[in-house]
Formats: C-alpha cells, structure tokens, sequence
C-alpha cells in the first residue's frame, strides 16, 4: 500500500491515508477518474473522497510518476491498458484510444485510473491439499465466476507446487500478467524457488514453449477458453507435463456445455475440478465428476461488486 | 611610482578581461559540442536501451567530460520519486550552469525547451525532439564557431590595446 502512496499526487495519498485512520478499509481499488473525487473501494463498498477533485494536471503527474519521469518505457504498458507497479499492484488505465491498423497503439490523454491493490492471499489452497495429490499433483480446472478468487487460488497452487514441499518444476504462462504481477519479467507476487515464468504470452504458444525449452513439471495457465488453448493442453498432457488452469463458469455443468471445455472432458484430462465462489471452495470434484467435497455454509447469492 | 603602479594595475585588469571574453569564445562552440554529444548518448540510452530518464542521465554523465558531467550527475541526483516533475530540477540546474559557464542565453533557451520534452513522449517522438535541439545546437554552433574566429585572436589585443588607451587617457 506504501508503494501506491507515494506515487499518488500528495493531496490524494494525503486523503486516503487520512481516511483509512478513520475508516479500518480494505481497500481492493482506488480509482482516480479526471474531475471527479477519488473512489476507494473494496470489493462490497464504495467511498467517495470528496475533499479535492482528481484533475488533469494531476492524471499527467500521475503517469509521469509510474514511469520514472520516462513515459517512453510505458509504450507497450499504454497499448495492453495496464501497468504493473513495483509491489506487484495493477493500475488499468482508459482514455483517448490511438488505433494504427485496427489495432490500438496507445491510450493518449488517460483520464481513467482503476489501482487495483494486490494483496496476496496464500493458505487458501492449504486444507484442500490432500485431495489435490497423491504422488504428484492431479492435472486441476479450477472453475469460477469473475472475482470468486480463480485467479488467486492458482497462484496458491503454483506457489505451492513451486515451493520446497512438492519441488515440482512449474512454469506459469501469464498471459495478462495476473498471476506473477511481473516487472520486466520477474514475478512480484511468487516467491517459491522453482517457478518460471512467461510473462504476457499467448497460453497456446506459451504452453508450448515452455515444454520445448523449460522441461516444466506442472505447467498452470489462467482461463483456457478456445480452441487453441484446448489443442495446447492436449499436447501438454501428452508431454507427461500436469497442467493446471482456471475457467469461467458457476458449476461443474455450466462447463462441460461449452464446446471447448467438452472436448477435453471427453478426453477426460482432468482428474480434479475444484468449483469455487466468494473466495471460498464450493466443491471439489473427481474425474467422474462425483463430489470429493462439499463445502460448509457456502453463500449462494453472490454479493454484487458494488453497491452504488 | 604610484601612477605607474596604478598603469600596470590597469593594463593588468583590461589584460585580464580581453583573455576572459577570448576565453569564452573558444569554450562557447566547445560546450555547445559537448551537449550535442550529451544529446546523442541520451537518444541512445532512451530509444535503444530503453532506460529511464535517470539512468539515462546518469549514463550521460559517464561518457562526457566536465562540467557536463556533473551537470547531469547533479540532475540524475535529485530526480526522487517524491518529485511530481520532472522540468523544474532540469530548469534548476541549467540555470545555475548557465550563469558559470559561457554558454549563451540561446543556448540555455534551447536546451530549455528541450527539457519541456524530456520524457513527456513515446520513443519516436522522444527522438524527434532530441534531434531537434541537435538540430538548434548545430545553428548556435555555428554561430559560436564564426564568432570565436572573428573575434578570438581579436579579443586578447583589444584587452591590451584597451588598457594602454585608459592609461594615456588618464595620464
């Protein structure tokens, strides 16, 4: 949180830190939008700051600030529409939109800043283990709606796999940079010895560069959805390499009507589905599809993101 | 004996300023080098290596000799991340520089200007202002250079020539 305060233009990180004084927040994002107050939310709720406006001026510090003084180096950052901060914190950005060939070159005049703090979680995975291996790791679909903590849960893995319980060579294709919140290639978020990482690659072609040239034991990707990704995973599987990964989805039956993911469930690939939802494990599935697990006083009702 | 004294003084004090004008029209064209060539290290680091701003700097003032080097030492120094921008230390140090140093207020504009665009722009961009204060140096060059061989043998002869003048005058 300390490295986003002190690239903030000083009257915001003033007020933020004055409002958590007041507030006890976990903020999950600050959003900076060109002439209206700062919002601090976190995840359920939302604050406005009201005290001072966010201002052009301050948006062109602001950029100034994330790149050094060197807003040459954001060149590739302005056409994804994110950046990466030291901390492994995500600021998207939007604005003016520059297209070159129908494809966007850069964002100019951005008047739209969402900082997206990252805290991660780790030990989510931890009491699930046992049903998650027995000599090595079981290839994993990790299945979820947007925000119900896919994306953490696979970093839990990773890392678990990486670390020097399992010593399991993993090699992770982050194709937004999600997982790893790399800067220039080194993963801020992941600390464990054995993790490889290729940063802002393709899942298909990364899946297979990574078997050609990093003799991975387990390789872990971020939501697989087209038919590419599935004639990836097929090799992979055939590479004798485990693979885990995440889908979109609010149940083991919403995905296995999708034509893609049904491919791979007619080759059976799987051995473990593991359904999550708020941050919590629903249910953990073998590759029959019968229950392992079921969890506890689960929420049903997702809450909604914000209450406006 | 003090009427002499004070000649010689004199002749000395005009001596002095005739060889110190001399001196600034042959270090004018050789300062205005030395940031062209400042200017290209920096086009290097920033388009080729893709280094920030202060890395740049700092890059730049390894490869030159002083007072540049310090100058941009000084600037690489207190670029911090506290700082909101990044003209006003640019500004700072090429004012100071300016008043030590014989370079000229067309100079000192130029590489003012320059400093507006530091870092404000993508690479290709970037670059086309880093050429065109190359570009406006190169004019001042060339200006400095006529003017060192106009008036540079000229200047040394005029402080003597004027000091013996001021004596005859005053005797």
């Amino acid at each position: 949180m300390d490295s986003v305060l002190q690239i903030l233009p000083d009257h915001i990180s003033k007020q933020i830190s004055v409002f958590q004084k007041k507030e006890k927040l976990d903020i999950q994002e600050i959003r900076l939008r060109v002439n209206r107050p700062v919002e601090l939310n976190d995840g359920k709720r939302v604050f406005w700051l009201r005290e001072r406006s966010f201002t052009e001026a301050d948006a062109k510090m602001f950029l100034n600030k994330i790149s050094n003084f060197s807003l040459y180096r954001l060149e590739e950052e302005l056409r994804h529409g994110f950046i990466t901060i030291q901390g492994g914190h995500r600021i998207g950005i939007s604005g003016d939109v520059i297209v070159d060939n129908k494809q966007v070159k850069a964002i100019h005049h951005v008047s739209s800043f969402n900082i997206r703090i990252a805290k991660p979680h780790f030990g989510m995975v931890q009491p699930f283990l046992h049903y998650l291996k027995d000599e090595t790791i079981h290839n994993t679909l990790i299945i979820g709606p947007p925000q119900a903590g896919k994306t953490t849960f696979l970093r839990d893995i990773a890392n678990y796999c990486a670390s020097s319980k399992l010593e399991l060579k993993t090699a992770i294709v982050d194709e937004r940079s999600e997982i790893c919140a790399s800067i220039n290639g080194v993963p801020q978020h992941l600390l464990a010895p054995r993790i490889d990482v290729l940063d802002r690659c393709p899942k298909a072609e990364g899946m297979m560069m990574l078997i050609r040239s990093m003799s991975p034991d387990v390789i872990v990707v971020d939501e697989i959805g087209n038919n590419r990704d599935v004639e990836a995973i097929d090799e992979v599987i055939h590479a004798g390499v485990q693979l885990i990964c995440t889908v979109h989805g609010r149940s083991f039956r919403d995905i296995t009507r999708r034509p893609t993911i049904q491919q791979l469930m007619q080759k059976s690939i799987f051995q473990r589905f593991i359904i999550l939802s708020n941050h919590e494990v629903v249910e953990i599935l073998n590759e029959k599809g019968e229950s392992l697990y079921h969890g506890e006083n689960v929420r049903t009702t997702p809450v909604s993101k914000f209450e406006l | 004996m003090i009427k002499l004294l004070a000649s010689l003084f004199i002749i000395g004090a005009s001596v002095l300023l005739g060889n110190e004008y001399a001196n600034n029209l042959v270090n004018r064209p050789r300062y205005i080098r030395f940031f062209k060539n400042a200017l290209q290290i920096l086009e290097a680091e920033i388009v080729y290596s893709q280094e920030t701003i202060k890395e740049s700097l700092h890059a730049v003032s390894n490869q030159i000799p002083e007072p540049l080097a310090t100058l941009f030492q000084h600037i690489a120094d207190d670029i911090q991340h506290d700082q909101d921008e990044l003209y006003p230390i640019w500004e700072k140090h090429i004012h100071v520089f300016y008043r030590s140093n014989p370079i000229q207020v067309d100079d000192k504009e130029i590489l003012l200007q320059f400093g507006r665009t530091l870092g404000q722009h993508d690479v290709i961009q970037q670059q086309k202002y880093i050429r065109l204060a190359i570009n406006h140096l190169e004019r001042t060059l060339k200006e400095a250079d006529d003017k060192h061989h106009r008036y540079g043998k000229m200047a040394r002869s005029v402080g003597v020539l004027i000091g013996i003048f001021i004596v005859l005058l005053l005797l």
